[in-house]
């Protein structure tokens, strides 16, 4: 026993044909050796914060109930300036918190035709900004945000700054894509009209 | 357990003071146990969603990411992309490139493009390729496509008609091109003073 564990260090880089077998057989197990060094920094950096995060969540969804927030859809269908925020803004977030992708799409029944597309738009676009701080609302679609987030730990620096920029930079944005939205499908809608009217006559 | 030797005793007494505090008792322990309900079925849902969605897409990065960096893809790719994602404008041509409407449906479904290339960027940024600050603007550069798949489906979830859709479709798509790279600015400028102190 202690013969061979002598002699194993002094035993010769192998050469030849199997040599470079050998060679090739490492660089195959080390290029997935890689991949799970990868898998087990994600495991144990991402999952056991996750698990707890989204089981605090999860509960207080339930607690709260799903109900409650369709009050606010059919108060989003008023027409009016001031209600913009409400449509564009509350009900995206409060439906992509709640009902998460992609249930939170079925909230637009409550809104007139024109305005389904850009509720559409506005909800859609939130489901990633809300990832930094609210993972459970678009579990499948994490790495969005985690790919990027997982090079600022690299880096050592705090997550918290970027999370909240990124969904306060979100509900900018949902706010002025339902906005534009709206704009554009009102003149289609338009535009459509006329044409089908022109088919007929 | 103690709850029921307690309104046992309370029934066989049968006299009013233990009537009430039998029922106190049952309303706590059915409030108790309504929590430990939600919270115990919160848990399952997400380890179901753990599981399910979440280790599965980890397994699926990590091979990318292990083949990428071993190989020196990495290398590769980050002279392509670091120099793009290291300035508004290259960000803006990224997000204008992902937001044509022909190419945005392409791009969409299941988010699998953003998030590799959400991958990428993060290992670019932790090598020290990108500045730390570009992590902001970059999540919505390579996102103006988000939805762009679904929009049929999104619609119909919300009992759209069939007008509706057929305004609604090239609507979305539209918009993504003018929306697309304003969220890129407003992102830009909203990272003024992120992670600079370092």
């Amino acid at each position: 026993m202690s013969v061979l564990a002598a002699e194993t260090p002094q035993a010769e880089d192998p050469t030849g044909f199997f040599g470079v077998l050998a060679h090739a057989a490492e660089w195959f197990i080390g290029l997935f050796q890689a991949g799970a060094d990868n898998f087990v920094g994600l495991l144990v950096g991402i999952i056991p914060l996750l698990i707890v995060l989204l089981t605090a969540v999860n509960a207080l969804v339930r607690a709260i109930g799903i109900e409650r927030i369709e009050r606010f859809g059919a108060m989003a269908a008023r027409p009016g300036i001031q209600w913009y925020p409400v449509r564009y803004l509350l009900l995206p977030v409060l439906s992509v918190f709640f009902l998460t992708n992609p249930m939170c799409y079925t909230m637009g029944r409550f809104l007139p035709e024109k305005y389904k597309p850009a509720f559409y738009d506005s909800s859609v676009s939130f489901v990633h900004p809300i990832l930094g701080l609210f993972p459970h609302a678009n579990p499948g679609e994490l790495f969005v945000y985690y790919g990027i987030a997982a090079g600022i730990t690299t880096l050592g620096l705090g997550l918290g700054d970027l999370a909240v920029r990124f969904l306060l930079v979100g509900l900018v944005v949902i706010l002025i894509r339902g906005v534009v939205t709206e704009l554009i499908t009102t003149r289609l809608l338009a535009r459509n009209t006329t044409r089908t009217e022109g088919a007929l006559a | 357990m103690s709850t029921t030797v307690e309104n046992e005793k309370a029934t066989s007494g049968g006299s009013s003071v233990m009537g009430k505090a039998s029922g106190v008792l049952v309303r706590v322990g059915k409030a108790v146990g309504g929590v430990v309900g939600v919270l115990y079925q919160a848990g399952r849902d997400t380890i179901d969603t753990v599981i399910r969605n979440i280790i599965p897409f980890m397994a699926f990065v990590s091979v990318i990411v292990g083949i990428v960096n071993y190989t020196g893809l990495g290398n590769v790719l980050a002279n392509f992309v670091a120099p793009l994602a290291s300035s508004l404008i290259g960000l803006l041509a990224i997000c204008v490139f992902c937001a044509i409407p022909v190419l945005s449906p392409v791009l969409g479904p299941g988010a699998v493009i953003a998030q590799v290339v959400g991958v990428l960027l993060g290992t670019r940024i932790g090598a020290g390729d990108i500045p730390p600050q570009y992590a902001l603007p970059a999540l919505f550069a390579i996102n103006p496509q988000v939805g762009c798949d679904f929009i049929p489906v999104g619609l119909a979830l919300g009992e759209a008609e069939p007008e509706t859709v057929e305004a609604g479709v090239p609507a979305v798509l539209f918009s993504r091109l003018i929306t697309g790279p304003i969220a890129v600015v407003i992102a830009y400028f909203a990272s003024f003073g992120l992670y600079s102190s370092n």
